[in-house]
């Protein structure tokens, strides 16, 4: 922290745009291993199923939903911190959320853009997602708007918009900064994405009004967001689908993979970008305990969601409980809890959270934990509905299993292209954590002249 | 039209400053700044923003036209089920709620863009230090009397450098 107390102001934007134009081998070297995975392991396989057909995929009767959706809802989930946490801590005044709170935003914004292509893939003849959205046609056709699926494409639409334009507005100030230390074909793009900002008085009024307005407005989005996706589920009347709990059960395991997903890019952007001055373990230690918090809620409603099928009493939910935690995927449901529910109980041990690497352990534990549950709530409850005539198995198709690897790298690259784009660190707003400047000068302060 | 512009280190300092100059009778400043100054409003006069005007009508517009999609394409597209309504008001609050938090964002972008004059279209008043760690405190002079005035009371609130910057039409 000693080091920090000694950064300027002109530090802070030094330091933002040496990340974005000094860019060394190591960092090309990553993004075309990146490229090449997405090119390799989504795109080719996906052509290869959007031209061999769907049986190139594992999904089948009865499980006609498979890890594509469980993808969609991973990805919809990761999405969740990123934008609700920064607007929550920023209505809430919390100082280290400036740091941090510019890259958890890009992980939202990329994180939805690969669900969204993840149900393109889902919905096998993508040509006709259009007919999703409502606009007059030649078939005199409507969308049926009492689907939670169209609930879906309304929301996430509204949430893709939504966080664009919240990482978007936030950043103006900072286009601006780095317009004028930047040439070239990066000096055209900032004057550009800056709008031709000054930063008046009454410019940064506007901005913070319009920005806590966004604010207001979000928080409440993001939870509809992830509660219309439990719906897709919990609407069906699938046994261990059809249950009220669902939408909570979402909300709260998409943030908690979300906080979990912060902590992995807070350690990239420290290790690789160098910002260790600004995103210190006093990050790591406030996310910790977030973390702690959100696996305990976690837990809860999973001993809920047992103790209801248990409680109802039928012979469906029974069987479906059983399947669950004896069945085929017995060992992945225990070793979700392990990793969900156990595993972050370390975090109450406060060096443990401020120690680096063991969250970064932690944090992808956490993420493979809730990518198992994903893949659980569609697998376990697919494959044994009502009677056993209509039983069968999932078991994902390498297609499926190549998509999903895929889909990182391509959120991996997405990111990486950002990273150089965008000032990843906020600079105005770590300025106003830092100390005034020129607060000792003998000029005569405004308190003064106000109080005569 | 000719502006003089003060360079101050602090935001107190600068808030000072253009305080001064109000009060000698000059239009009222602008302060340019790296960071929100607090106090801008006290010291200055009140700042009334329209953007709320906008998210509440945006929002407001957003919710009917949420609800008129819903409502007349299943009326257009007549489809019943089971002598169920047509109408259907629980899901059809879920579109309305989707399309008022849409229109509700997109009309506060819309405000913060008119009320802020961005994009900006002609050149304005602008000191790059502004984005790095320097207040400026610019105020428009019509004669060459009253910019050296102005010069004189930023250079006593202790402007570290005071430049004149033209606008250009």
């Amino acid at each position: 922290m000693a080091d920090r107390d000694a950064l300027q102001f002109a530090d802070v934007n030094r330091d933002v745009l040496r990340s974005l134009v000094e860019t060394g081998n190591q960092y090309y070297v990553t993004l075309t291993i990146a490229v090449t995975i997405t090119l390799a392991c989504f795109f080719f396989p996906w052509f290869y199923q959007l031209y061999y057909g769907m049986g190139a995929a594992g999904i089948n009767q009865p499980a006609v939903w498979g890890t594509y959706l469980a993808s969609f809802i991973f990805w919809i989930g990761l999405s969740h911190s990123g934008t609700l946490l920064s607007c929550v801590l920023h209505l809430t005044n919390s100082a280290w959320r400036k740091a941090m709170y510019r890259s958890a935003e890009a992980m939202t914004l990329f994180s939805l853009m690969v669900a969204a292509t993840m149900v393109m893939v889902h919905v096998g003849r993508p040509w006709f997602i259009h007919w999703a959205a409502p606009y007059p046609n030649q078939m005199e056709m409507w969308p049926n708007f009492r689907s939670p699926l169209l609930f879906d494409v309304m929301a996430i639409a509204t949430y893709l918009t939504g966080s664009s334009i919240f990482i978007y507005m936030g950043t103006i100030p900072d286009f601006a900064a780095v317009r004028d230390r930047t040439t070239g074909w990066r000096h055209h793009m900032y004057v550009l994405l800056s709008l031709g900002w000054r930063g008046t008085d009454t410019q940064w009024h506007r901005l913070g009004w319009a920005y806590t307005f966004l604010a207001v407005l979000i928080i409440p989005l993001a939870v509809s967001v992830h509660s219309i996706v439990s719906w897709d589920f919990a609407m069906s009347i699938v046994p261990g689908l059809h249950q009220t709990i669902f939408a909570p059960y979402f909300v709260v395991g998409a943030i908690y993979s979300g906080t979990a997903g912060i902590v992995t890019v807070m350690f990239v952007l420290r290790k690789y970008m160098n910002f260790g001055q600004y995103i210190t373990e006093l990050h790591f230690d406030n996310l910790g305990k977030l973390l702690l918090v959100l696996s305990l809620i976690w837990t809860y409603i999973n001993a809920i969601e047992l103790f209801t099928g248990w409680y109802s009493g039928t012979s469906t939910e029974y069987e479906q409980l059983k399947y669950k935690l004896f069945g085929l995927y017995a060992p992945l449901y225990w070793e979700m809890i392990l990793f969900c529910a156990v595993a972050p109980l370390l975090l109450i041990s406060q060096r443990f959270r401020t120690s680096f690497v063991p969250m970064l352990l932690l944090s992808i534990v956490v993420n493979i934990g809730m990518y198992t549950e994903r893949f659980l709530i569609i697998a376990t409850t697919m494959s044994r509905q009502y009677l056993p005539n209509s039983w069968g198995v999932y078991i994902p198709s390498p297609v499926e299993i190549s998509i999903m690897v895929g889909s990182l790298a391509m959120f991996v690259s997405l990111f990486m292209v950002f990273v150089k784009i965008f000032p990843s660190l906020s600079i105005y707003e770590v300025k106003e954590t830092m100390e005034e400047p020129g607060a000792d000068a003998a000029e005569g302060g405004a308190a003064e002249w106000r109080t005569q | 039209m000719a502006n003089s512009v003060g360079l101050f280190r602090g935001p107190k300092a600068a808030l000072a400053a253009a305080v001064q100059l109000k009060d000698a009778g000059f239009a009222t400043p602008e302060l340019l700044s790296p960071i929100p100054i607090h106090g801008v409003e006290e010291a200055l006069g009140e700042k009334k923003s329209v953007i709320k005007r906008f998210t509440f009508f945006g929002a407001v517009t957003g919710g009917i036209s949420g609800f008129l999609l819903a409502a007349v394409t299943s009326v257009m597209y007549l489809h019943p089920v089971g002598g169920r309504p047509i109408i259907t008001i629980p899901p059809f609050l879920i579109i309305t709620y989707e399309l008022t938090i849409m229109f509700g964002i997109l009309a506060t972008v819309l405000g913060f863009f008119i009320s802020s004059r961005l994009p900006a279209i002609r050149e304005r008043v602008y000191v790059p230090e502004a984005a790095v760690d320097r207040f400026a405190v610019a105020v428009t002079c019509d004669s060459d009397e009253s910019r050296q005035r102005a010069e004189s009371i930023l250079r006593d609130a202790g402007a570290e450098e005071v430049r004149q910057v033209t606008e250009e039409l």
